[in-house]
């Protein structure tokens, strides 16, 4: 009798059962990032992820301290949250679209495994990825640009990154669906990551926005993580920026939930009119 | 000496012939018409506020100054994806075999292709000047009204040639994207579109000096908004092209030789 021992995931699992959709989310989730997130290799990640983001934030800390005086710190703390876009906007948009691009996307619908472990699995690496990213840009901040963190309220500021993330991650699965019906699905991802440095509170105080650019930043992901970030490195404990991170949170779940239903509605339609493979 | 004049003439119609094309290329690309007009605006934007919080921190014309440094990053935005990307993308449309084994020199066919790329972004500027005009009530004047075409005509001829050495180089490197993805900001900073060079670290200075994008910059902005015409940095944009598509020529001759003897010019 052979001792050797069967790898859990290869345990059949009843479809449907609370174990086959777990596999779904997690192994599901993992694979997918890497297959189909196509900077996941070092040659692409190591320029795209991190010397992009290098440059990004000490571009914008000399722009902003030479055109208002301001310290450089307050940009490029901004700067090193929203870079966790890079993955969460352009990782999520190519982990849904890439299946139609890559073939794989009727193997996907016509399996059985359940749609919000299928789709709810791609979320976890990109967090992670983005939440790396970020740390990265605040290690920089801190090596070549001075910033100072607060120890106590490190744990505060990692929430509000995990609810950021999260919340750039949901935009872009609603990228992502959107990107199964467009020709070119990068176009609205590049424009989301170019608008986030414009109206939460990035670069520019909100308080200096046009009121309606105010009003639209309220309902983006990173405006209220950011603000609870800031507050955070300023010593603000959890009482003062619970509130924020929930909100993030809130906006997150919302474009989730989006992303979710935009994705099931596209997968009927395509059945319906026969365009579920059509580039 | 007719028989140089006949092809001198039949290489400058060859060079305007892919430059027609690729710009038609191009106005029907989401890529470049994100990156040669909606991107420069919203950087422009946020320029314009910053500028503002700030009370005017580049003096009287101050909107003018973000306007043309948007704009031109917006150019070398085109410049580095286009021209970087040019040989790279050949390769994947399959056509770069047949441009190689054609009559034609290809060196001549990537230059009207990397001009294109150029020229195609000036929009961005374009695109900047107008959105200063039309929603921040930006005044727009000329110093040296007669000298701004030379200038933009001596940015175009320099980016251009740039953008054909970033297409030689980066085809050695398998994936040319991240490389244009690494090498926009830096070229923002160092070459001062925003920030001028003064205020950022010395050591930047030399590097600045061979890079053409600053020239480019200190060409239009000097015909713009200077104090002396900008003739050094219209001569020096000029006198870069013709070393930078010296080193060009010789790398493609390199790379289209080395592809040719291992059969791997359509390999990506």
């Amino acid at each position: 009798m052979s001792s050797t021992a069967i790898p859990a995931s290869s345990v059949p699992a009843r479809p449907g059962s609370l174990r086959a959709n777990w596999r779904v989310f997690w192994h599901g989730g993992r694979i997918s990032y890497a297959a189909l997130f196509n900077w996941a290799r070092p040659s692409i990640y190591i320029p795209t992820l991190l010397g992009a983001p290098t440059f990004q934030i000490l571009f914008f800390a000399a722009l902003g301290n030479y055109a208002t005086g301001m310290d450089p710190s307050f940009f490029a703390i901004g700067n090193a949250v929203q870079v966790c876009a890079m993955s969460g906007i352009y990782g999520m948009t190519m982990a849904v679209a890439n299946e139609r691009w890559f073939g794989t996307l009727p193997a996907i619908l016509a399996s059985p495994a359940n749609r919000a472990a299928l789709f709810g699995g791609r979320f976890i690496p990109f967090i992670a990825n983005g939440l790396l990213v970020s740390a990265y840009g605040f290690a920089l901040c801190w090596i070549v640009l001075g910033v100072r963190f607060d120890l106590a309220t490190l744990g505060i500021m990692a929430l509000a990154m995990v609810a950021t993330a999260f919340s750039c991650s949901a935009i872009g699965a609603v990228q992502g669906g959107l990107s199964l019906r467009l020709r070119d699905g990068l176009f609205g991802a590049n424009l989301l990551v170019f608008l986030f440095l414009l109206l939460c509170g990035v670069n520019i105080p909100l308080s200096y926005l046009p009121g309606w650019m105010q009003a639209v930043s309220q309902v983006l992901p990173f405006t209220h993580g950011l603000e609870a970030v800031r507050q955070a490195i300023d010593g603000a404990g959890l009482a003062e920026v619970g509130g924020l991170i929930a909100i993030e949170a809130f906006i997150g779940l919302c474009y989730a939930v989006a992303a979710f239903f935009l994705f099931r509605w596209l997968e009927r339609s395509a059945y319906r009119n026969a365009t579920l493979d059509v580039r | 000496m007719s028989g140089l004049l006949a092809a001198a003439r039949s290489n400058a119609r060859h060079v305007a012939r892919v430059w027609q094309f690729t710009m038609k290329i191009f106005m029907i690309s989401d890529f470049f018409i994100l990156t040669a007009v909606v991107q420069p605006i919203i950087f422009a934007s946020i320029a314009y506020f910053l500028f503002e919080i700030g009370g005017d921190a580049a003096g009287e014309q101050t909107l003018l100054y973000a306007a043309l440094g948007t704009g031109m990053m917006g150019v070398w935005s085109t410049t580095l994806f286009g021209g970087g990307g040019a040989i790279a993308w050949q390769r994947w449309e399959g056509t770069l075999e047949l441009l190689v084994s054609a009559p034609r020199r290809y060196d001549l066919t990537l230059l009207g292709q990397t001009l294109a790329t150029a020229t195609f972004g000036f929009w961005s500027m374009i695109a900047t000047l107008a959105w200063g005009v039309l929603l921040f009530g930006m005044p727009l004047n000329a110093n040296y009204p007669l000298l701004l075409p030379v200038a933009l005509l001596a940015a175009i001829i320099g980016l251009g040639v740039m953008g054909m050495l970033l297409g030689t180089t980066f085809v050695l490197y398998r994936h040319a994207n991240a490389l244009s993805n690494l090498l926009e900001y830096p070229v923002w900073i160092a070459t001062g579109m925003v920030v001028p060079l003064a205020l950022l670290p010395v050591w930047l200075g030399p590097v600045s000096w061979v890079l053409v994008p600053t020239w480019g910059m200190a060409a239009i902005r000097g015909a713009a908004i200077g104090t002396e015409p900008p003739w050094l940095a219209i001569a020096m944009n000029l006198v870069l092209a013709v070393a930078y598509y010296l080193i060009a020529r010789r790398v493609l001759v390199h790379v289209i030789d080395k592809a040719r003897r291992d059969a791997t010019l359509s390999l990506a």
